[in-house]
């Protein structure tokens, strides 16, 4: 056992001990504390640390997930599997095309695995009903289109469809459940207004708003961060650590800034080339190994009380691949 | 109906001012704007359809030759209509009313609504601003079997409705099969349907010069164009039940049209069974679009455009959109009538040419005028 309290103190997963989240929060420690110790093992073999280290339970597992696009003979994701812990911020990085996003949306059925398969809660997930699956697991996409004219508030009530039968009217639940989804994501004063006329952040919390009205367990983002300014970016990582710990849902998001996935996420999976490369917590994954391998960049990292700080120095250049 | 969001008052709604709520959405000023200036324009063109002719009535006796009590609450006048029976004896100018000219304008109001439901459909489906009752192979496959029927197959021409409605379904079936490989989308769906579109029009157009009689090249142009000339009430009887099933369809399936916009992704992580949903929505458009190919033939632009000019209006929430449509694709086909019988009388023109000319234009002066017309 080499943990010891300072380093214990300094990962992204024992940052919030606020009282109600005591006994959570010691269930992390004691995985952080697990996963420790197997620290010093796993640097030869980063792509299985999921056994190695008991931590909470998992809600989504990926079992040998191979992903690939219809029409195309070159998976994406090639024979990976991920259990997604309960109640957990787990983050999913890697550089451009590592295939984050075509995990995401394996675990969320979008895309059928060529081979293996995704439990919810030990279910198929392909077995269950899509509108079943879709009041347990809500998809954010990273592009969403929609009409100019549509209010936020129609919007927020489109997550409801799951809930709602082919000649169901709008219930008192739902109206409850679109007025908290709202609040929830900070975007009450948007209301009334039309998508066409928000801005991209404004946008965000719109679609944000309209997925939690979905009222899931898991919630599935794919990179929800991006394009936005900072003051959206903290909203939406705020909203994202809210539900972690009032709502107990699991939030698994594709984060194209490593060092946002170190400050907010409780579990960090790192992808390269289709390949889990690291799972762990923020302190185990952010290591200036990894930022060589696998984004291949120079970079010195500190870590601080916010978690690992990433200065990046220089591209190492990639003639070996 | 169902899928009733509230789309104009704000908070959450509760007790009992729910149920008011849940219909709020139809008394959009907008909505309700577009609703009574249809239904004015219908009301308009009706009179004048039946007031002019080689019968000519005031204003005054036409209004009250259609408003004739002995009319309006007769069972048996209705019973004559509707189902077929024997006309009792009324007063000449109502049986010219009644029996001759309303009628007309009866096809003409299920056509117009027909098209526009079908359009409107059609442009969620295939997320395409450019979508019509027609996009997907439909009025190639009506008008191949129109030809063949006029000029192969002449004996057949009593069935000649029936026989386009159903080329025109057999077709779309042609264009969603060649489209599906484990799934299809809209680009697909859209392609299929122009190439389709283009064989069955080649054979369509190579059928012309088999044609020996003028006759047959007039009467296959008026179908293909679109002509309510002739039309009584056993063209309504035809195309009513139809008309009532697929706008009905479409009012319920309005949800799940708003839903499709979202984007196919978005449609599917919120659950939709969206090849289902998909195949279901273009059913309902392709009955509404044979139900006014049997009666009307292929009357082309009116499907097109409708859509956009109520969308304009109220905004892309469907379930406003249909509502809309149902009164404005009448609007315009009613209008168009009027031209296309009295502009050149005693001549009568198909009225799909009207409708392009009429419609066309007007779509042109919103175009100009506002600069976001044509985005679903």
């Amino acid at each position: 056992m080499t943990a010891n309290e300072s380093t214990n103190e300094s990962s992204g997963a024992t940052r919030k001990n606020d009282a109600g989240q005591a006994s959570r929060t010691a269930d992390t420690r004691q995985a952080v504390r697990e996963s420790e110790s197997s620290h010093a093992g796993r640097e030869s073999d980063t792509s299985r640390v999921t056994r190695s280290c008991p931590r909470s339970e998992p809600i989504l597992v990926g079992e040998d997930l191979t992903l690939a696009y219809p029409g195309s003979d070159e998976p994406v994701i090639g024979g990976e599997s991920l259990a997604v812990e309960l109640g957990v911020v787990t983050a999913l990085v890697g550089p451009n095309g590592s295939g984050k996003s075509t995990l995401l949306k394996g675990l969320a059925d979008q895309l059928a695995p060529r081979d293996g398969t995704v439990l919810l809660e030990g279910r198929d997930v392909h077995e269950l009903g899509t509108k079943e699956l879709a009041r347990r697991l809500g998809l954010l996409s990273q592009e969403s289109t929609s009409p100019e004219s549509i209010t936020v508030e129609e919007l927020v009530y489109h997550g409801r469809y799951p809930h709602r039968g082919f000649f169901d009217h709008v219930t008192e639940s739902d109206h409850r459940a679109v007025h908290r989804a709202i609040e929830l994501a900070g975007c009450g004063h948007l209301r009334e207004r039309e998508l066409g006329s928000l801005s991209g952040g404004q946008k965000q919390l719109a679609w944000i708003a309209m997925v939690l009205a979905q009222d899931t367990d898991v919630l599935l983002l794919d990179e929800p961060t991006t394009f936005l300014d900072l003051h959206h970016q903290l909203q939406v990582m705020e909203i994202v650590e809210t539900l972690r710990d009032e709502s107990d849902i699991t939030v698994v998001v594709v984060l194209h800034d490593i060092e946002q996935a170190a400050r907010h996420a409780d579990r960090i999976v790192a992808l390269d080339d289709g390949e889990i490369h690291g799972y762990g917590t923020p302190t185990e994954i952010v290591t200036e190994e990894l930022l060589a391998t696998v984004f291949e960049i120079e970079a010195a990292v500190d870590v601080v009380d916010q978690g690992p700080r990433i200065t990046p120095l220089c591209p190492i250049s990639s003639s070996d691949s | 109906m169902s899928g009733d969001e509230p789309g104009v008052a704000g908070s959450a709604a509760t007790g009992p001012t729910a149920d008011i709520r849940r219909l709020g959405w139809l008394f959009d000023p907008g909505l309700v704007t577009v609703v009574l200036a249809s239904t004015l324009v219908v009301v308009l063109g009706g009179l004048v359809q039946v007031s002019f002719g080689a019968y000519s009535m005031t204003p005054s006796e036409a209004w009250r030759a259609v408003l004739n009590p002995d009319v309006v609450f007769n069972t048996q006048a209705w019973n004559a209509f509707l189902l077929g029976g024997e006309v009792p004896d009324m007063h000449e100018r109502s049986l010219i009313a009644w029996n001759v000219r309303l009628p007309r304008v009866f096809v003409a109001v299920i056509v117009g609504m027909n098209l526009a439901v079908s359009g409107a459909i059609f442009q969620a489906v295939t997320r395409n601003e450019l979508a019509s009752p027609f996009i997907l192979g439909v009025s190639s496959g009506a008008g191949l079997m129109i030809l063949l029927t006029l000029v192969v197959f002449g004996s057949l021409t009593a069935f000649l409705p029936l026989i386009a409605a159903t080329g025109g379904a057999v077709a779309f079936l042609i264009v969603y099969a060649i489209a599906w490989k484990g799934g299809t989308n809209p680009v697909r769906l859209v392609l299929a349907g122009v190439i389709v579109g283009t064989v069955l029009g080649s054979l369509q157009t190579a059928l012309f010069f088999f044609a020996d009689d003028v006759g047959i090249v007039q009467s296959a142009i008026a179908w293909t164009t679109g002509s309510l000339t002739g039309t009584d009430w056993q063209q309504v009887r035809l195309a009513l039940p139809w008309t009532v099933v697929a706008v009905g369809l479409a009012l319920v399936g309005s949800r799940q049209c708003n839903v499709l916009l979202l984007g196919e992704e978005t449609a599917k992580s919120l659950g939709m069974s969206i090849e289902k949903v998909r195949f279901a929505l273009s059913g309902v458009a392709v009955l509404a679009a044979a139900a006014s190919i049997a009666v009307a033939g292929i009357v082309s632009f009116v499907g097109l455009i409708v859509p956009h000019i109520v969308r304009n209006v109220v905004g892309s929430d469907y379930k406003q959109l249909i509502v809309g449509c149902v009164f404005v694709g009448p609007a315009l086909m009613v209008a168009a009538d009027v031209g296309a019988r009295l502009a050149l009388n005693p001549v009568q023109i198909p009225v799909g040419i009207v409708t392009g000319l009429v419609g066309g234009t007007y779509f042109l002066y919103l175009m100009r005028k506002k600069s976001n017309l044509g985005e679903i």
